[in-house]
């Protein structure tokens, strides 16, 4: 188990050096560059020697490779630059940008949980029931409503009805004034767990009913097993492979969904950074940023793989 | 072993099973109640105690807006993004730090020059000096005194090519920056030039600190002697600035104020109805014009305009007569109704200021489809023609708006126009390289025709190459209106300006747009400016109350 959790790490190192390369092939492919980015067409009215200083402020014209590796360096020595727009250390930016989308993510993944499992296993215990056709109906606008359309309509009525956007005041941090902050990362959370949760829940009835028409279930049941230990024992711990599974995907997917919903409920996140650093071309910081979403990515998947072997002991050969 | 442990988990004997049942019982009925009443409480707690304008929630914010330590709250879709304003570029940039810096002259929101940090001015030696005198008791943030030297150091900045100021072009006829005594400043000119007085009162030319010049702290610590002194930036997030103790003028009324951005114009109206933002800056209408009554929402026309950019190099586009048949069959109520709703106004190549055109005199002022035809067998096209015109929802959203409306009224003249959406800065290269047909743009205005038209028009202009015409009659008019040394001449010339420009059809130009500032119950005094540097200067005056 230890020497695949060691395999596991060597290939994620190399999937974060594959995908820092893309990153920044793509990055540099983009028309524009950060003296245009800043200015928009307002570049036209530099002069040479003007646009030279500007090149040389920003480190533009130095040999692609040598920008790379000079980025990646600093990179794995924990140093990950400037931003060009802010002038601010990429550190700090991120520093502050990580808690939020972090605080942000572990509470849509509760809420998707929490949705999705509880629905699922309704659904999945009394198929063609009402619960069942509320947890399906649930499930097909979570599917097919795209999280920003959702988002958009609960800031409109929040707001308009009762006044309330709280999003839009200063950012609380969860221990300095943590109702605020709660307040301002609920409904955000909950816009993205919909999405998830109705993947989660699909995936869990659908286990659940499978598990169901297995033989020992009938048997525990024969034997006078109670419906609640049936239900919690049997049937939710033998369905839990394929849950965790389409948890940890969902929860990598769940990485991107937050840079639409940050915009929307104006949260200072890293998805927010994103956006505004590809906006001002600030290479160091998109660089940075994705690099953490993708590592995100790929230790979500690692802890779903280790789970795997906690759950079920046979994939641990 | 493990299969062994499988199925003792798939066929727990019954006793062991019974063990567990209380055990699981209790934790499935705690877990319920937990998640059953966290939500609860997170809804209920969220959602109704803030609901009813009476709720707790509601009075405890009157009560923390009427505390002298609340913020004034800005709303903004952008963020201020660079503290040096001698590069800023973004809109918002101007907007806050023209709360913090003076320039020597600035706009009145007649867009008329008008004493800031020089009491006084005047042309000398055949318009090529150019002498102020300078406020006297003027303090900058950090408690200096400023003088002369100041403003010597900063108009040196702004020229030096490290600095890479856009608006150094503003005052690229400065040969000579000169100080002239402690409250004097002369500034010797290559040729006569008057437009530069407008180009100084740009807050890319503010006065600055000598001292924080040398020491190079001005990109960090803003230090100027506006109403405002700064006091946090988070990058991307919020500027907040305070009331400056020093400031020469009347004190401001609000002690502090925040620039927040709040991505989406739909949050910032969100915000506004929620009472966390008392001033909210909008360009689009629709969600402008459907805010509450409650809130008062002021609107100018922007110092902007929408254009369509022609190159006249090549192709039909570079026969006078097919641009004409262009303008004549343009609509342009009809686009600025289909892009903006309405909201804005027909204009001419000057939209604001003194020397505004007047849109009803120029060619074909409203559709003329049999001109346009006419104008089109002149150019040897009587069945038309096709080009092709780039747009930019990245840059302007209504610009894909304004492209469908314009081509299809060129269809009814027989004229083809295909439309390219390009991504922003895909946009910029190709704009600044002039690698287009036509180009739909949203092009800053000036009240002063040279500081507008001399970069695309003038001899030597820097953006001649996006302007894609070139004219010696245009260059001498703008020359003599730059030389001019009354106001009545130089209306004559303006106005022979904006004929040749309309009546050669060079650009088409379509509308300029309304800007909006939708205000919350209990500010007073604010009133929006169309000067883009200045536009929130009212704020300096502004009082608020809960």
């Amino acid at each position: 188990m230890l020497l695949g959790i060691a395999r596991r790490i060597v290939t994620m190192a190399i999937t974060l050096f594959g995908v820092s390369i893309v990153i920044f092939v793509i990055l540099r492919l983009l028309p524009g560059n950060a003296v245009t980015a800043s200015m928009g067409v307002s570049a036209g009215l530099l002069t040479h020697a003007q646009l030279a200083a500007l090149n040389h402020y920003y480190g533009i014209g130095q040999p692609a490779i040598e920008q790379f590796f000079s980025w990646l360096g600093s990179t794995l020595s924990g140093n990950l630059g400037i931003s060009l727009a802010s002038r601010e250390p990429v550190s700090t930016l991120v520093g502050s940008a990580l808690p939020v989308t972090l605080e942000l993510t572990v509470m849509a993944m509760i809420l998707g949980v929490i949705i999705g499992v509880g629905l699922g296993m309704l659904g999945g215990l009394k198929p063609g029931s009402w619960q069942d056709d509320i947890g399906q109906g649930v499930s097909v606008v979570g599917l097919a409503v795209p999280s920003f359309v959702i988002g958009t309509a609960l800031v409109t009525v929040l707001s308009s009805a009762f006044h309330y956007f709280p999003s839009s005041e200063q950012y609380a941090g969860l221990f300095s004034n943590p109702w605020l902050n709660l307040q301002q990362v609920f409904f955000p959370a909950l816009v993205l767990s919909l999405g998830i949760g109705a993947a989660i829940m699909r995936t869990t009835r659908a286990a659940v009913l499978e598990v169901r028409s297995l033989s020992f279930t009938r048997t525990a049941t024969g034997k006078g097993v109670s419906r609640s230990a049936l239900v919690c024992r049997h049937l939710f711990l033998n369905a839990l492979v394929p849950i965790v599974t389409m948890s940890g995907i969902q929860l990598g997917y769940l990485l991107g969904g937050t840079v639409i919903v940050e915009q929307i409920f104006v949260l200072p996140g890293l998805g927010r950074l994103l956006v505004t650093s590809i906006n001002n071309r600030d290479f160091p910081v998109v660089q940075s940023v994705t690099l953490i979403f993708a590592a995100g990515f790929v230790v979500v998947n690692l802890l779903v793989d280790v789970l795997y072997s906690v759950i079920d002991p046979r994939t641990r050969r | 072993m493990g299969r062994l442990r499988q199925h003792r988990m798939h066929q727990p004997s019954v006793q062991q099973l019974k063990m567990h049942q209380p055990k699981m019982h209790q934790l499935r009925a705690i877990s319920a109640v937990a998640v059953a009443g966290g939500i609860a409480a997170s809804l209920l707690g969220a959602t109704i105690a803030n609901a009813a304008p009476a709720s707790k929630a509601v009075r405890s914010h009157s009560v923390k807006h009427a505390s002298s330590s609340a913020p004034f709250v800005v709303a903004d879709t952008s963020s201020v993004q660079k503290l040096d304003p001698d590069v800023i570029t973004n809109f918002l940039d101007f907007q806050a730090l023209g709360l913090v810096y003076d320039t020597l002259v600035e706009e009145n929101a007649k867009l008329q020059i008008v004493p800031d940090l020089a009491t006084s001015w005047a042309f000398s030696d055949g318009n090529k000096v150019l002498t102020f005198q300078l406020r006297k008791g003027v303090k900058f943030d950090d408690g200096s005194t400023f003088t002369s030297a100041d403003a010597v150091a900063s108009l040196k900045r702004v020229i030096a090519p490290k600095t890479a100021d856009a608006s150094a072009s503003f005052i690229a006829s400065v040969k000579q920056i000169l100080p002239d005594g402690t409250y004097g400043l002369k500034l010797v000119l290559s040729h006569s030039d008057v437009s530069v007085l407008e180009g100084l009162t740009s807050v890319n030319l503010a006065m600055l600190p000598a001292s924080a010049i040398s020491s190079g702290s001005i990109a960090k610590k803003p230090d100027g002697t506006g109403p405002y002194e700064y006091a946090s930036w988070s990058p991307g997030n919020s500027f907040t600035i305070k009331a400056n103790p020093y400031y020469w003028g009347p004190k401001p009324k609000i002690a502090e104020i925040k620039f927040e951005t709040i991505p989406s114009e739909q949050s910032i109206a969100s915000a506004l109805e929620a009472h966390s933002v008392q001033l909210g800056l909008l360009t689009e209408p629709t969600v402008a014009n459907h805010l509450p009554s409650t809130y008062k929402v002021d609107k100018v026309l922007s110092l902007s305009y929408r254009a369509l950019m022609l190159q006249d190099k090549t192709g039909p586009l570079a026969n006078v007569d097919a641009r004409r048949a262009i303008a004549c069959a343009t609509n342009r109520k009809q686009i600025l109704g289909d892009a903006v709703f309405g909201q804005g106004q027909v204009s001419g190549p000057v939209p604001l200021g003194p020397f505004a055109s007047n849109p009803v005199s120029s060619l074909c002022p409203t559709q003329n489809i049999s001109q346009a035809k006419t104008y089109l067998k002149e150019a040897g096209y009587p069945n038309g023609f096709s080009f092709t015109a780039i747009t930019s929802t990245d840059l302007d959203p209504t610009s894909a708006a304004q492209a469908i409306a314009m081509q299809s009224e060129l269809a009814q003249a027989g004229i083809t126009m295909n439309i390219q959406n390009l991504a922003g800065d895909a946009y910029i290269q190709q704009w600044l390289a002039g690698d287009f047909q036509a180009a739909f743009a949203e092009n800053g205005a000036d009240p002063d025709p040279y500081v507008m038209y001399g970069r695309y028009f003038g001899a030597g202009g820097n953006l001649a190459t996006p302007a894609g015409y070139t004219s010696t009659a245009v260059q001498k008019l703008l020359l003599e209106g730059d030389e001019a040394a009354s106001t009545t001449n130089q209306a004559k010339i303006w106005s022979a300006l904006n004929a040749n420009l309309t009546n050669n059809a060079v650009w088409i130009w379509l509308f300029d747009a309304y800007d909006y500032a939708a205000v919350a119950p209990g500010v007073k005094g604010f009133s929006l400016s169309p000067v883009t540097g200045t536009s929130l200067q009212a704020l300096g005056t502004t009082s608020w109350s809960s």
